[in-house]
């Protein structure tokens, strides 16, 4: 029953209820809003990349460095020679390396340059390797590998061709095109920077810069480095190498012999003038922090290395004063929006001292009256909160794709967590507290005085 | 009205005032000062008396919605002035019926929710059918359409609001039943009507109707005028002024 006269008495007061109800709904929306980007781009930063344990680049900072190559977000870093790569990968202590190529487009989506280790070593979430949703890994010098996102966005399927264009931005007026790439995978959804990239093979790459053909840029590999690595590959050179040799100049047969050859072609082989960045996964994780000191100290070979995690930390740090203070501005919106409902029930109270002095007459407690207020209050907030949910979860529908290519957001689900949760929890207990003014007031109001208005 | 308290028992009194004093906050001099005023049980008692006389503030007194400054009020029997505003809310919601001079009705309530609120609150132990039953008899009773129901307080005639006011007052079945000029806004053929209705839904209950017209008197078979109330040191001193009024 008093949920039905509190319910009844917000529709006669409708106007002032409607608009409390949308500075309410508005106010949590942002809080909520706040809170889901925060607890999102943490999550979807720590999502991105697992069980890579140094990354290494030219010197500039450690944030530059983990933002370009792990969230292609920024410019990348000045590259760094393929000897300093090889000698990197002579260390005993490491297990596999990725070297990465970045600063090329397609369509405003990153291009980086890599080999099929990547698709055998980089791990996305906790520890999932990357799956292909159609096709495969490289199968040939121009094949190129492309992201969920990109695939779903641009409509690639495996045997497209892409044409990549030279730096960065969505619009270039260096285009490869006569160094198209042929879509030889598509890889499953990861929720991360992988969905929006498209991965050629660095021999592809260099071969696109260089201008050159495919074959003058094959070199035969390194016999030291790989014994350990990834060298399931590479008693096939010889073949692949005299394979390729057969086809240097027919270029027109080229996209056939890059879909026939998928056995073939060993992407790990090449040997690139320079690469943007190395990732590298080590034999004992402990061993991170001195092959870190060891990069960073060698004067001969200006290296840097870092560690994702602690990068990521200071990322956090960086950004844990700045949440605070969104999260606090946002917070002070809501109490002020409470506030505000607390004195719409106070304003409307005088009109109201009748209508209470009756419900007293017929029985109702002071207690009770109070009770009434604030039910009135919890409804108004409740409508807020369900109003916001529904209302960010469709936000964060709208604007993910653009978050995500933007700045590299990926929105996954639950869209709401605990700290969700703990705030709704949080704006009903002040709901609760802001209202008692207003109950109080009904509380205290005398029988006689709201029936004969002394 | 009862001439002679000394063979009555409190279990028969349906009102016994004594030494009751009330004044306002804001003035010393008291607006109610009775020292004796007995009303039996099923009586129906008609008060009447000019405006400013304390008519109003009297129902006030006896329904609870104001506290004495001195003396006591037993109701059916108990001291209603003693009690806890908890227990005063709660014996009214039992067993006093209030119709109010202004009716009162909550507007935004539809007349069935207006009248449910006065069993939710007085904690009726009825059945929702038995109550919406109780509902429907109460309404053919006061010879309103049951598609009144759902109509909003506000939305209905003079007419209707005081028969709907007097149904949520009666949905308790209260003992006493306190009605403050409710028949001032109609005509004489409308509060004969009224009037005749009142009578025979509240024929159960002790009646005290507040009015300052003294032809209302008609309708009551005991009639007291406040002043004289004011004046008297005991309902000994009280006369029936019937006769006069008929006259």
């Amino acid at each position: 029953m008093l949920g039905t006269i509190a319910l009844e008495s917000l529709k006669r007061r409708r106007h002032t209820a409607i608009l409390t109800l949308v500075s309410i709904t508005i106010s949590i929306c942002l809080l909520l809003s706040v809170d889901i980007i925060r607890t999102q781009v943490k999550s979807s930063f720590t999502r991105t990349v697992s069980g890579v344990d140094l990354i290494v680049g030219a010197p500039s900072g450690q944030l530059n460095l983990l933002l370009s190559s792990v969230f292609n977000i920024g410019t990348p870093t000045k590259g760094i020679a393929w000897d300093s790569v090889e000698s990197l990968s002579s260390n005993k202590q490491v297990s596999w390396f990725i070297p990465l190529s970045l600063g090329d487009t397609h369509k405003g989506f990153r291009v980086v340059g890599t080999t099929n280790r990547f698709f055998t070593h980089f791990k996305y979430g906790n520890m999932q390797p990357l799956r292909f949703a159609h096709g495969n890994v490289f199968n040939a010098q121009r094949s190129a590998v492309i992201g969920a996102d990109i695939a779903s966005s641009l409509g690639y399927s495996v045997g497209d061709n892409i044409v990549i264009s030279h730096g960065l931005g969505n619009v270039s007026f260096n285009n490869h095109d006569t160094h198209p790439f042929i879509v030889s995978g598509v890889l499953e959804k990861t929720g991360t920077p992988v969905d929006k990239a498209v991965y050629v093979t660095l021999e592809g790459l260099e071969g696109a810069h260089s201008n050159h053909t495919s074959s003058s840029t094959l070199k035969k590999p390194a016999p030291t480095h790989s014994h350990d690595m990834d060298n399931e590959h590479e008693h096939e050179y010889e073949h692949e190498h005299e394979h390729e040799h057969e086809h240097e100049h027919e270029h027109e047969h080229e996209h056939d012999n890059a879909n026939n050859s998928k056995s073939d072609y060993n992407s790990d082989t090449f040997e690139p003038q320079q690469v943007s960045v190395v990732m590298i996964g080590l034999k004992h994780r402990v061993t991170a922090l001195q092959l870190q000191y060891q990069v960073n100290q060698n004067k001969d070979t200006p290296l840097m290395a870092i560690l994702p995690g602690m990068a990521l930390a200071e990322l956090w740090q960086i950004m844990g004063n700045i949440e605070a203070l969104l999260l606090a501005l946002s917070a002070l919106i809501v109490i002020c929006a409470l506030i505000g409902l607390a004195t719409m029930q106070l304003a409307t109270m005088r009109e109201r001292y009748q209508e209470i002095a009756v419900l007293r007459t017929i029985g109702a407690g002071p207690l009770t009256l109070l009770l009434l207020i604030q039910i009135e209050a919890m409804l108004i907030t409740t409508a807020g909160i369900v109003l916001s949910l529904l209302l960010v979860a469709g936000l964060m529908g709208i604007i993910g794709p653009w978050l995500s290519s933007e700045y590299g957001l990926f929105i996954s689900s639950p869209l709401f967590g605990q700290s969700s949760v703990f705030i709704i929890g949080l704006v009903l207990t002040s709901t609760y507290l802001v209202s008692l003014f207003p109950a109080l007031a009904a509380y205290k109001r005398g029988l006689h005085a709201g029936l004969n208005g002394r | 009205m009862v001439a002679n308290t000394s063979s009555n028992t409190l279990s028969e009194l349906a009102v016994d005032i004594r030494h009751l004093r009330f004044a306002y906050t804001n003035s010393d001099a008291p607006v109610i000062s009775i020292d004796k005023w007995q009303v039996r049980r099923g009586e129906h008692v008609f008060l009447f008396g000019p405006s400013g006389s304390g008519k109003s503030t009297l129902l006030n007194l006896l329904s609870g919605t104001l506290t004495t400054s001195s003396g006591i009020i037993s109701l059916l029997g108990e001291s209603f002035s003693t009690l806890s505003n908890r227990q005063r809310d709660r014996f009214r919601a039992q067993h006093i019926g209030v119709v109010f001079q202004q009716f009162n009705l909550i507007p935004y309530l539809s007349v069935e929710q207006n009248i449910r609120a006065a069993a939710y609150f007085a904690h009726s132990k009825l059945r929702n059918d038995a109550l919406s039953k109780k509902m429907e008899d109460l309404l053919k009773r006061l010879q309103l359409p049951s598609n009144v129901l759902n109509a909003k307080a506000d939305a209905l005639s003079i007419g209707q609001q005081q028969r709907v006011a007097i149904a949520r007052a009666l949905i308790n079945s209260p003992q006493l039943l306190i009605v403050d000029e409710p028949t001032s806004a109609l005509d004489v053929n409308a509060r004969d009507s009224f009037m005749a209705l009142l009578k025979s839904v509240a024929k159960e209950s002790t009646l005290i109707f507040v009015s300052h017209d003294p032809a209302m008197a008609n309708y009551f078979d005991t009639q007291i005028d406040i002043q004289t109330l004011h004046a008297s040191k005991s309902t000994d001193a009280l006369h029936e002024i019937k006769e006069g009024i008929s006259c």
